[in-house]
C-alpha cells in the first residue's frame, strides 16, 4: 500500500463542504463533516459525474446530477439511481495538512 | 487552432468552389458550440477529445505528378492491392494526397470520371455546384461535418454516367502514415440513372506511437434505377480516431447499398444515414465490428423513408473483447405521408469478456399508418450450450468461441457482395480473434 | 359486445368523468409557485422542521434544473398559471358519511363507495391536494398494515417515514421529481409487515376538480420480507380549456422474498399534463409489476421502474397506451439490473388514433457483475390513422457479458385481411376494429382488475366510435 501523502490543507476545505483534488491522476473528493475529513472516489457510481459538485446533506455526499447519496465513511448508495458504492480512501490530518492514501 | 491552418483556411490552389464551401464551413464551424455528452447523440462519444488545435491539419494535400510506384507503396497497401481484384480502377490516398489513380480506359471512354476533387473542379463544376456537400446533414454532426469540410485534405470523385454498369469494384486505399496529424478526406460518388456500381473505400495504417484523426465524408447520389453498393473498411492501427459520415440519397427505384467493417482505431465514430428520397427506393445497410483492447465503436444511423413505397434492412452486428465497447444508435424515420413503407432494422451483440460493455439505442419515429416497421436488438454472450456441444465433440473451448463468433459474424458476411472482399474480411477478423 | 350492438347504444358520454361539483375549498394558495407557496403548504401540514427544509431545498434544485429538452411538448405548460395547493377540507375522515356533500358526490359518481362495499382491503380517496377520506378494513388493521395519507404517515410513523422517504426518488433526480418534492400533498403511505398476504387490493382515487389546478400526491409504500400486496390507483378530472397539471412521486420498497403490484388507471382529462416518476427498488428474490394503462391527459411522461438490487429479484413492466386526438402519451419502463440472476419483462402496446402520438420511452440497464441477468422488452404499436404518429426509444447498456438481453418492436396498421374477415362474418366495420383492437390489447386488459377491464373495454368502444369512415 502506498503512503499518506498531503493533498490539501484543512482550511482549503469549507465546514460540512466537499473539496477536489488529486493523486496520482485519482480525482478525489474531500468531505469535511463533523469536523472529521473524509475521502471518495470523486466520481458518481450512477454516471460518473463529479460528486464535488455536490453537496453535503445530513452526513451523506449528494450528487448534483440525479440526487444520488453515499455514505462518506463506506462510500455506500443511500438513495438511487445510483445502486454501486464509490470507492473510499484513508485519510488523515496533520498539523493542518490533510493526507489522503491510495 | 493552430494559426495558420484553421484560423484562416488556406485555400490557395483551391477551384473557387470549393474556396466558397470551405470558408463557409468554417464559418459554420466556428459558429456552433461542440457538442458535449449531455446531448443525446454524442452522449458516448466525448467531443471535447477532438482537440483539433494540437493536430497538424492536412489541408490541400498534393496530388502527385507521378503515381507512385508500387514499391514505394507501404507494404500493407501492397498487399492489399495484390489481393484486390479491382479491376474497375483504383486510387491510393497518402494522408490524403493521391499517389495514384487508375481508371482502366474502357471506363474513361464510357464517360466514367475517377479524379480528386480539385481537379473536377475545373473540369465539371457543375457536378461539384449541385452535389458536394449537399447532404441533408443532422443538426448535431453539422459541428464535425463542417470541420471535416474546413479542414478538407483531400478526396475523389466517382461519376458513372447513365445506364453504364461497372462490373468490377472501384477500389480506394486510404493510408494514414503517422500520429500528429488530422487527414479530412471525401468521397463523392454520382451514379446516374440506371448506373451500376460498387466503391471500396478501404482505411488503413500501422499501429501509430501517437495519436492521430480521421475525418471521413461520404456523399453518394444515385439516380432513378441506378444500384450502389458502397463498401467501407476501417482497419486502422491504434492511435487512431476516425469518424465518419456517410450519406446516401435515393431517388426513384434507386437502390443504394452500404456495408461498414470496422477492425481498427481506437476509436470509430461511423454515421450512417440513408435518406429514401423516392418512391420505390431501396436501401441495405450492413454493418460488422469486431473489438478488442480498449477500442471503443459508436455507430449512428438513419433510415429517413420521406417518400412512400420505398424499403430499408439495416442489420448491425459486432462481437467485443477486452474492454472493447460499442454503441448502436440506429433510428428509422418515416414521415407524414411515406406509406408502405418496409422499414427494419436490428442489431446484435455479442460481449466475449467481462470487461466489455455494449449500448444499443434502436428507435422508431413513425407519422404514417400503412407501414412495416420492425426492430430488434440483442445483447448476449456465446450460447453456452453450442459451446458445450462443439466442444463435447472434441474441440478446444478456444476454437469452439472462435466458430460460434464465425456463426455470429456469418449472417453479415453472406451478403457481403465482393467475393475477395468477403475473403480478405474473413481473415482479418480471424486474426484478430486469435482466440 | 355483441355483433348487433353499436357503440352508440352503449349510451356513453364523450368523457364519463367530465363533471364537476362547486369549488369551495377551506384554502387555496395564490396561482403560481413560489417560496411563499410552499412555506403555506408545510405551516397547513404542521410539519416538522425537516421537511420544510427538504421542501425549500427541493424548490431550488427545481428552480436550477432546465426543462426536459425530449419526450413531449412542454411549451404550453405555464407554472403561473396553476395553483399549487387547494385543501378541499380541514380533516381527513374516516367515516364515508362524513365527507363533506360535494366530495362525496363526486366520488359516488366515481363509484368510490361502490367499490368499497366490494371488497377491497382498503379505499383513499384524494381530492384537490389532500386525502378527503383514507380507511382500511379492520382485519388489515389487526395485522398491523398501515394504510394512511402521507401526512399522517408522516405524523404517526415518523421513524419509517424518514428512512425510506427520497431515498429512491430524491428531489434531485428529475426537474418535476424536484418540484414534487417542494409541493407535495397528499397520496399514500402504506407498509405492509413482514409476512402479511393481503390478496385483495388497496385502492386510491385521485381526482381533480377545480381549474387550473395542480396535483402532487407522493405515495411512499414498503413491503417488507416475504410479504404481498397490490396498489391500484386511478385518476380522473372535469375536462377545461386551460391546463391542468399532475405531478406525483410515488417511492415503493420490496424487501427479500416479497411481491407487489402496483396499478395505474390514468384517465385525465385532455387538458391534463402528467408527469409522474414511479421507482421501485426491488430486493433479493422479490417481485415487482407495474400495470400502467395510460389512456387520458394531454401529455403524459411516465416510465416505471424497477432497479433490481437483489439476487434473483425480478421486475416486470405492462404498459398500455392509448393516445387520441390532440394526446401525447411519452411511457414506457426502465430496468436496471445491478445483481446476479435479477430477470425483467417490459411489455408494451399502444395505440395512436387521429392526431395520437404515442411513444415508447425505455432503459435497460446491467451492471458488471450482474451475472445470468435476463431481460425482454417486447413494444408493439398500432396505428389507426394517417396522422397518428408512434415512436420507439429503448436504451439498452449493457455491462455484463454474462446476460441476455432482448428487445422486439412492431408498428403496424389495423390489417385489412383481419377487418375484411370480420366485416364478412357480419359485423359492421366499426366493430371489426373494436374487437381487433380490444385483441390487441388484451394480454394486457386481462392483467388489470375486473371492474377496470371493463372500463377499458368500454372506453376503446367509446373511442372507435367514428374512427371509421
Amino acid at each position: 500500500m502506498s503512503e499518506f501523502r498531503t493533498v490539501a490543507r484543512l482550511e482549503e476545505i469549507p465546514d460540512n463542504g466537499l473539496h477536489p483534488v488529486e493523486l496520482d491522476g485519482v480525482s478525489i473528493v474531500l468531505a469535511s463533516s463533523e469536523g472529521e475529513v473524509l475521502a471518495l472516489r470523486d466520481q458518481c457510481s450512477h454516471e460518473e459525474f463529479p460528486l464535488s459538485d455536490g453537496e453535503l446533506v445530513n452526513g451523506q455526499v449528494e450528487c448534483i446530477l440525479h440526487g444520488a447519496r453515499f455514505d462518506l465513511r463506506t462510500g455506500a448508495a443511500k438513495a438511487l439511481p445510483a445502486v454501486r458504492p464509490v470507492k473510499t480512501y484513508e485519510c488523515r490530518v496533520v498539523d493542518g495538512e490533510i493526507q489522503v492514501r491510495l | 487552432m493552430a494559426d495558420g491552418i484553421m484560423t484562416r483556411p488556406d485555400t490557395v490552389g483551391d477551384p473557387q468552389i470549393l474556396a466558397e464551401r470551405r470558408q463557409a464551413a468554417w464559418d459554420e464551424y466556428r459558429s456552433l458550440p461542440m457538442p458535449t455528452r449531455k446531448s443525446e447523440e454524442w452522449r458516448y462519444t466525448d467531443l471535447a477529445h477532438l482537440d483539433p488545435e494540437a493536430f497538424e491539419h492536412i489541408v490541400d494535400a498534393v496530388v502527385a505528378p507521378e503515381p507512385a510506384a508500387t514499391d514505394d507503396l507501404p507494404g500493407a497497401v501492397r498487399d492489399v492491392l495484390a489481393g484486390s481484384d479491382s479491376r474497375g480502377g483504383t486510387m491510393i490516398e497518402i494522408d490524403g494526397g493521391v499517389a495514384r489513380l487508375e481508371l482502366d480506359s474502357a471506363w474513361v471512354e464510357a464517360g466514367v470520371i475517377f479524379a480528386p476533387i480539385a481537379l473536377l473542379a475545373e473540369q465539371r463544376p457543375e457536378l461539384l455546384e449541385r452535389f458536394l456537400f449537399s447532404s441533408d446533414v443532422a443538426p448535431m454532426e453539422r459541428k464535425l461535418w463542417a470541420l471535416h469540410v474546413a479542414a478538407l485534405s483531400g478526396g475523389y470523385v466517382l461519376y458513372v454516367p447513365e445506364n453504364t454498369h461497372i462490373d468490377d469494384p472501384v477500389h480506394i486505399i486510404r493510408w494514414l502514415s503517422r500520429a500528429g496529424v488530422m487527414v479530412s478526406t471525401h468521397s463523392l460518388i454520382i451514379v446516374e440513372r440506371g448506373a451500376q456500381v460498387t466503391v471500396i473505400d478501404e482505411f488503413m495504417s500501422e499501429d501509430l506511437e501517437g495519436e492521430a484523426k480521421s475525418l471521413n465524408g461520404v456523399e453518394v447520389f444515385g439516380g432513378d434505377g441506378a444500384l450502389v453498393n458502397y463498401l467501407a473498411l476501417q482497419r486502422f492501427g491504434a492511435g487512431v480516431k476516425h469518424f465518419s459520415m456517410q450519406h446516401a440519397n435515393t431517388p426513384r427505384d434507386c437502390t443504394l447499398n452500404s456495408f461498414n467493417v470496422s477492425l481498427g482505431a481506437d476509436l470509430a465514430r461511423c454515421d450512417v444515414t440513408s435518406h429514401l428520397l423516392g418512391p420505390g427506393s431501396d436501401s441495405e445497410m450492413l454493418a460488422l465490428w469486431f473489438g478488442g483492447r480498449g477500442q471503443h465503436f459508436d455507430y449512428h444511423t438513419l433510415q429517413h423513408h420521406a417518400a412512400p413505397h420505398a424499403r430499408s434492412d439495416l442489420l448491425f452486428k459486432g462481437a467485443l473483447t477486452d474492454r472493447a465497447d460499442s454503441v448502436f444508435r440506429g433510428l428509422i424515420r418515416v414521415d407524414e405521408g411515406a406509406q408502405l413503407t418496409d422499414a427494419y432494422q436490428t442489431n446484435r451483440n455479442l460481449l466475449l469478456s467481462p470487461d466489455s460493455e455494449a449500448t444499443t439505442l434502436p428507435s422508431l419515429e413513425i407519422a404514417a399508418d400503412d407501414v412495416k416497421c420492425s426492430h430488434g436488438a440483442t445483447v448476449g454472450q456465446v450460447d453456452e450450450h453450442q459451446l458445450f456441444y462443439l466442444t463435447s465433440r472434441g474441440l478446444t473451448r478456444a476454437q469452439a468461441e472462435r466458430l460460434l463468433v464465425f456463426g455470429f459474424f456469418g449472417e453479415v458476411l453472406a451478403r457481403m457482395p465482393v467475393d475477395s472482399v468477403r475473403e480478405r474480411m474473413t481473415d482479418a477478423i480471424e486474426r484478430k480473434i486469435g482466440i | 359486445m355483441p355483433k348487433n350492438e353499436t357503440v352508440d347504444q352503449l349510451g356513453l358520454d364523450e368523457y364519463k368523468y367530465d363533471f364537476r361539483t362547486e369549488d369551495a375549498p377551506v384554502y387555496k394558495a395564490e396561482k403560481g409557485l413560489s417560496e411563499e407557496v410552499v412555506r403555506q403548504i408545510s405551516a397547513h401540514k404542521d410539519e416538522p422542521e425537516w421537511m420544510l427544509e427538504f421542501r425549500l431545498r427541493a424548490l431550488e434544485i427545481f428552480y436550477s434544473k432546465p426543462m426536459p429538452d425530449w419526450g413531449g411538448d412542454l411549451d404550453t405548460l405555464n407554472l403561473d398559471e396553476i395553483y399549487f395547493y387547494l385543501k378541499p377540507q380541514d380533516q381527513m375522515e374516516r367515516s364515508w358519511d362524513d365527507v363533506p356533500e360535494n366530495i362525496k358526490e363526486t366520488f359516488e359518481r366515481l363509484g368510490i363507495p361502490e367499490a368499497e362495499r366490494k371488497i377491497l382491503a382498503g379505499v383513499g380517496a384524494q381530492f384537490e391536494s389532500e386525502m378527503v377520506y383514507h380507511s382500511l378494513k379492520e382485519e388489515w388493521e389487526e395485522q398491523g398494515i398501515i394504510f394512511e395519507s402521507i401526512e399522517d404517515g408522516l405524523r404517526k410513523h415518523p421513524e419509517i417515514f424518514r428512512e425510506y422517504f427520497a431515498t429512491i426518488v430524491p428531489p434531485a433526480d428529475n426537474k418535476f421529481a424536484a418540484l414534487n418534492s417542494a409541493v407535495w400533498s397528499g397520496g399514500s403511505f402504506v407498509y405492509i409487515p413482514k409476512g402479511v398476504k393481503v390478496d385483495i387490493p388497496l385502492q386510491a382515487y385521485f381526482r381533480v376538480n377545480a381549474e387550473q389546478m395542480g396535483q402532487f400526491e407522493r405515495t411512499l409504500i414498503i413491503v417488507e420480507d416475504g410479504a404481498e400486496a397490490q396498489y391500484i390507483e386511478g385518476c380522473t378530472a372535469p375536462v377545461y380549456t386551460t391546463e391542468s397539471f399532475h405531478s406525483g412521486v410515488i417511492e415503493i420498497i420490496v424487501k427479500p422474498q416479497a411481491r407487489f403490484r402496483y396499478t395505474t388507471i390514468q384517465n385525465w382529462s385532455n387538458n391534463m399534463y402528467n408527469l409522474v416518476t414511479q421507482r421501485s427498488m426491488v430486493h433479493e428474490d422479490a417481485s415487482m409489476e407495474w400495470v400502467d394503462g395510460n389512456l387520458g391527459s394531454k401529455l403524459t411522461m411516465k416510465y416505471p421502474s424497477c432497479f433490481l438490487v437483489g439476487d434473483r429479484a425480478h421486475g416486470e413492466i405492462l404498459s398500455i397506451a392509448y393516445a387520441g386526438d390532440g394526446q401525447h402519451q411519452d411511457t414506457g419502463g426502465k430496468v436496471v439490473h445491478a445483481a446476479p440472476e435479477t430477470t425483467s419483462l417490459i411489455v408494451s402496446k399502444s395505440i395512436s388514433k387521429g392526431t395520437g402520438r404515442s411513444s415508447y420511452r425505455g432503459l435497460c440497464k446491467v451492471y458488471e457483475g450482474a451475472v445470468g441477468s435476463k431481460s425482454n422488452v417486447e413494444c408493439d404499436a398500432l396505428l389507426m390513422n394517417e396522422t397518428s404518429r408512434t415512436d420507439t426509444y429503448p436504451y439498452i447498456e449493457i455491462d455484463e457479458n454474462q446476460s441476455s438481453i432482448g428487445h422486439e418492436a412492431s408498428v403496424s396498421k389495423v390489417g385489412e385481411e383481419q377487418l375484411f374477415y370480420l366485416m364478412s362474418r357480419g359485423m359492421s366495420e366499426e366493430q371489426a376494429m373494436t374487437m381487433i383492437v380490444r385483441g390487441f390489447i388484451e394480454p394486457i386488459a386481462k392483467e388489470l382488475p375486473l371492474e377496470y377491464a371493463i372500463e377499458l373495454n368500454r372506453l376503446i368502444e367509446l373511442e372507435m366510435e367514428g374512427s371509421v369512415g
